[in-house]
């Protein structure tokens, strides 16, 4: 026993000593350590920075600036703005398409400008170390992150609070502006104290401990996820939209959105998945790399919870999954940048039949995790509180 | 001591002389490995086409079928590396027993083993292409970039979780002089009754994996040297040795069409070869 303790230290030993740049970790006096739950099949590779561990403590005061609408910088019920805005938990920390502040699931800004692409759904988000947004501009090997950016160097989930406060499209505020309000109100200073081990409110606190939050966001309780469990059993047409999902002679959807052997379903890789044959928009992926065999590439975005969160490509130029499964059979258009796993191009599709569309489309039904969508952990912590923003649903 | 004496006679003394003669001539006898000292090995992976590094994305390879191609994606997984000597085999077990080669991951283009290896001579070098059937078990990879090799359960069964080879590209297709899409993916193979190509129809799986033997291999290992093998993928013979494999026959998707993934089984065992070995001074 006394040896195998042994071999186990030496082991985190040597893991953490593999990445000699990586920051110190920095103990938080009196946080209380999270131990995020893993559920079988998902990965095990976490990112989570190494000065920023999950605490109870941290994560509840995410939640509180998560769902915060002074996070604007500002208190007029009109200027009100948070991260739950426009990530809607009964959404799939979406938008949602029936949105009633922003019609059709596009959202926009305090100023009222539309945000360049839709929104990407806040979901198993600590599963991915290969960058957020729809271009993955978000990751630790972009060197051109915006160096105003107080925490550029970071370039993590803790990047986007800052995005989201001072986009045009989103917030339209100010770090210091928000700092400030935040560090007014008493509520906050005893949460920051327990968090972080002082009552001092600072950006990087803020941003730190609302990516804390975004990172217990983990939806593994789908029925596709009990099906794996052996917890239910799939309908005939379920099943046969399961086939048509993983065979290449079937839809062929695996190789980029994954599967039974990746239940993330995606891969969190870039594709030009033969929407256009015009190309110029500045934010796609090849914006990123400069690589031209990237140009009107965009992440696959994970099909977990699909049905709520409409609308669909990064445009949101489909409004339901039918258009959808339509597009992927018959609607292929060719260019030379279409990624080369799309080998039905010239097909036009997969050319799926309407009963197998139907089976399809009830598997990508099995996808939907309504307990992660009702989860009261991670809903707004203050409902009656005027500030914060309340799912509109 | 008589019978040293006698041995030692003089009538014997020519036959001794010419027995020793052979021996020198004959061969340098191979010093037996060192199970006591060790060095270390590393691999890098190169991709070729014919003689030179492949490039990428571009159209500008023909094929022995003349298909008019360029290769995009390269990702496979290699198993079971064993270096044999004279006097028996040193498998490479490094944390486990696959290794996975993206050419677009660059860290996993260098090989860096774990396992140290006993001083001496090796003269082959083997490995398995893809993942023997015992250790290819659905499931096993959680975390990316393995994971999503992922070979989906109902097309290879207990026993076929991974892709072995993702060799994605495109061609010029024939007669629409259209520029196609083709995934040449290795793995399990299906066995469908009646030709039909559905799941419901599988009555078998083929394991496709296959042995690579690179001998005529001069490799030293020497005390506490770390030495290189560079390893050559030659992405031109997967499509012409010693069977020709023409794009416009087997279409852009193989994964459910055994007999083209048995065509590319059959050129896999001249895809690999030995650039060169040298110790880093």
């Amino acid at each position: 026993m006394k040896k195998s303790k042994y071999l186990i230290f030496i082991f985190i030993l040597v893991l953490h000593s593999c990445k000699p740049d990586d920051p110190i970790i920095t103990p938080i006096p009196d946080a209380t350590p999270y131990q995020l739950i893993i559920p079988p099949g998902f990965p095990t590779d976490l990112n989570i920075p190494l000065d920023n561990p999950l605490t109870v403590e941290g994560i509840w005061l995410g939640r509180h600036l998560f769902y915060d609408g002074r996070l604007s910088g500002r208190t007029h019920p009109d200027s009100l703005m948070s991260c739950a805005t426009c990530h809607v938990q009964s959404r799939g920390f979406s938008t949602g398409i029936d949105n009633p502040r922003f019609p059709g699931g596009q959202p926009f800004g305090l100023t009222g400008i539309t945000t360049p692409h839709s929104t990407m759904p806040l979901v198993n988000l600590v599963f991915n170390s290969n960058g957020y947004l729809w271009n993955g501009m978000i990751h630790e090997s972009n060197p051109n992150l915006y160096q105003n950016n107080p925490l550029y160097h970071r370039r993590n989930i803790e990047s986007l609070v800052w995005m989201g406060i001072v986009a045009p499209h989103e917030m339209y505020g100010n770090v210091d502006k928000t700092v400030e309000l935040i560090g007014s109100i008493p509520m906050y200073r005893q949460m920051f104290a327990a968090a972080f081990g002082s009552p001092d409110v600072t950006y990087e606190r803020m941003s730190k401990a609302i990516a804390q939050f975004i990172r217990t966001l983990i939806s593994s309780d789908s029925k596709f996820d009990k099906y794996l469990r052996g917890e239910y059993q799939f309908s005939q047409s379920e099943l046969n939209g399961f086939v048509l999902f993983v065979t290449e002679e079937g839809a062929d959807c695996f190789h980029c959105h994954g599967g039974d052997g990746n239940p993330l379903f995606t891969t969190n890789l870039f594709y030009n998945n033969a929407t256009d044959n015009v190309f110029g928009d500045p934010r796609d992926r090849y914006a990123v790399t400069g690589n031209p065999t990237d140009i009107g590439a965009y992440k696959a975005p994970t099909l977990r919870n699909i049905f709520s969160t409409a609308p669909y490509m990064r445009d949101g130029r489909y409004q339901t999954v039918d258009e959808v499964i339509d597009f992927y059979s018959h609607e292929l258009v060719w260019s030379p940048y279409v990624h080369p796993l799309m080998h039905k191009i010239n097909d036009g599709g997969a050319q799926l039949l309407p009963l197998q569309k139907q089976h399809l489309k009830n598997f990508l039904l099995t996808l939907q995790d309504t307990a992660f969508m009702t989860n009261p952990n991670f809903s707004n912590p203050r409902p009656d509180d005027q500030y914060f923003q309340n799912d509109p649903f | 001591m008589n019978y040293i004496k006698r041995f030692f006679s003089l009538q014997k003394i020519p036959i001794l002389l010419a027995l020793m003669s052979l021996f020198f001539v004959s061969c340098k006898k191979p010093e037996p490995v060192d199970d006591t000292k060790y060095g270390k090995i590393k691999f890098e992976f190169l991709h070729y086409w014919g003689d030179e590094p492949l490039l990428y994305d571009s159209l500008m390879y023909q094929n022995a079928a003349g298909n008019e191609l360029m290769i995009n994606e390269i990702q496979y997984f290699v198993s079971d590396v064993t270096l044999q000597s004279e006097f028996g085999s040193k498998m490479i077990k490094d944390w486990v027993d696959i290794y996975y080669v993206d050419k677009d991951i660059p860290s996993t283009l260098i090989w860096n083993v774990y396992d140290r290896i006993p001083v001496g001579n090796y003269h082959k070098l083997s490995f398995i292409f893809g993942i023997p059937a015992a250790k290819n078990i659905p499931y096993m990879y959680v975390n990316p970039p393995e994971r999503d090799m992922f070979w989906p359960i109902f097309l290879g069964g207990q026993n076929g979780g991974y892709h072995y080879l993702k060799l994605n590209g495109k061609w010029r297709e024939m007669p629409e002089n259209q520029i196609t899409p083709f995934d040449f993916h290795l793995g399990v193979g299906q066995i469908y009754s009646g030709g039909v190509i559905d799941v419901d129809s599988i009555t078998g799986y083929v394991q496709n994996y296959f042995t690579v033997n690179l001998p005529g291999l001069n490799l030293s290992i020497e005390e506490d040297k770390t030495t290189v093998i560079q390893i050559i993928m030659d992405v031109k013979e997967w499509f012409e040795n010693p069977i020709m494999f023409d794009l416009e026959v087997w279409g852009g998707y193989i994964m459910q069409t055994q007999d083209a993934m048995h065509v590319a089984t059959q050129n896999g065992s001249t895809v690999f070869s030995v650039k060169s070995i040298y110790t880093p001074q």
